[in-house]
């Protein structure tokens, strides 16, 4: 799993937001378009993707999609 | 003295016996005189339930209700039986356009594949005395669903449904057949929630819950009532416990 392609599938499901906008160290809940789906969304495509589950609490405490992919590597490293 | 909610004599089948809900439904109807036997997936829990369960002659039975074969050893295990309390389920949030069979059919399995060949195979293999009484339990989220439910919510809608059918089929028999519909519950279940919304959130929500959040015991209680001689004139209704919440505006 590389980081620019977890920025790039969190990216594409913010519809309303340039694709460039959302970086690596972008802070997600900063931007307009969140929403508490996207929380959701994001576990679900963590999910799907990666085969982690991450925790409501975890998506809470993540910032940015670095924080995320930090979670999921740790994660599949106690795997 | 008078009694009309008492179980004596009665002996009551409980699934998802070994945490929350389940667990405090068979240590009440055990307190009201009946007889339980109590299946779960977990020994260790369920052997926990089974200590606080009170007087004697009851009877625990470890069942995968996802797996066929168990549902059928659970059956050859049971008594005949003046009672069937479902309370095993299990709930996992997933966006409905990220849904795949993988997400879904684990949760499928229990809150509803399970329940039809459990009572078909009780049914069929005459477990089910006259006048006896099924209570599933439901969700509010069935009629009031959230963000992500798509799953749970749409298990439970079938189960009121299901309950329905076997009301109409059954009732020749005495043979009733009801849902209890509980709002947000203090059990493990609220924790593994809490833990997937946020504990923010969580307490926003429960916020708008004028008497609180629900006991085990408030959901024990009503199903005392639906397994009762008390309810022998209600059949195929869903009773919703929800301290008010869905009321009307607060």
């Amino acid at each position: 799993m590389q980081l620019t392609e977890l920025v790039q599938k969190i990216a594409e499901e913010f519809e309303d937001t340039p694709k460039e906008q959302i970086t690596a160290i972008t802070k997600l809940k900063d931007l307009e378009e969140w929403s508490s789906m996207h929380a959701l969304i994001i576990i679900a495509l963590i999910d799907n993707h990666y085969d982690i589950i991450l925790t409501g609490e975890e998506m809470i405490d993540a910032q940015t999609p670095t924080d995320i992919y930090n979670i999921i590597l740790q994660k599949q490293a106690n795997k | 003295m008078y009694n009309p909610f008492s179980l004596q004599g009665k002996t009551v089948l409980v699934t998802g016996a070994s945490s929350g809900i389940g667990q405090q439904i068979a240590i009440s109807v055990t307190k009201m005189g009946a007889k339980v036997v109590i299946t779960a997936r977990n020994k260790e829990r369920l052997l926990a339930t089974y200590e606080q369960l009170v007087a004697e002659g009851h009877q625990w039975v470890l069942a995968d209700l996802a797996k066929e074969e168990e549902i059928k050893n659970l059956v050859n295990a049971v008594p005949k039986l003046d009672g069937v309390v479902h309370s095993a389920g299990i709930i996992q949030p997933f966006p409905i356009k990220f849904l795949k069979k993988k997400n879904f059919e684990p949760i499928q399995s229990i809150n509803y594949n399970a329940i039809l060949l459990l009572t078909a195979a009780l049914l069929s293999n005459k477990k089910i005395n006259r006048q006896a009484s099924f209570v599933f339990l439901s969700s509010i989220a069935s009629q009031y669903p959230y963000k992500g439910a798509a799953t749970y919510a749409s298990t439970k809608a079938a189960i009121e449904a299901f309950a329905k059918v076997l009301a109409v089929e059954h009732s020749s028999k005495g043979i009733r057949s009801n849902c209890l519909s509980p709002g947000m519950v203090k059990t493990a279940m609220y924790e593994q929630t809490e833990q997937a919304v946020g504990a923010k959130k969580m307490s926003a929500y429960i916020e708008q819950y004028p008497l609180g959040v629900g006991t085990p015991e408030d959901i024990a209680n009503a199903t005392i009532f639906l397994l009762s001689d008390a309810s022998k004139w209600i059949n195929g209704i869903t009773i919703r416990l929800d301290g008010g919440l869905l009321a009307g505006m607060h």
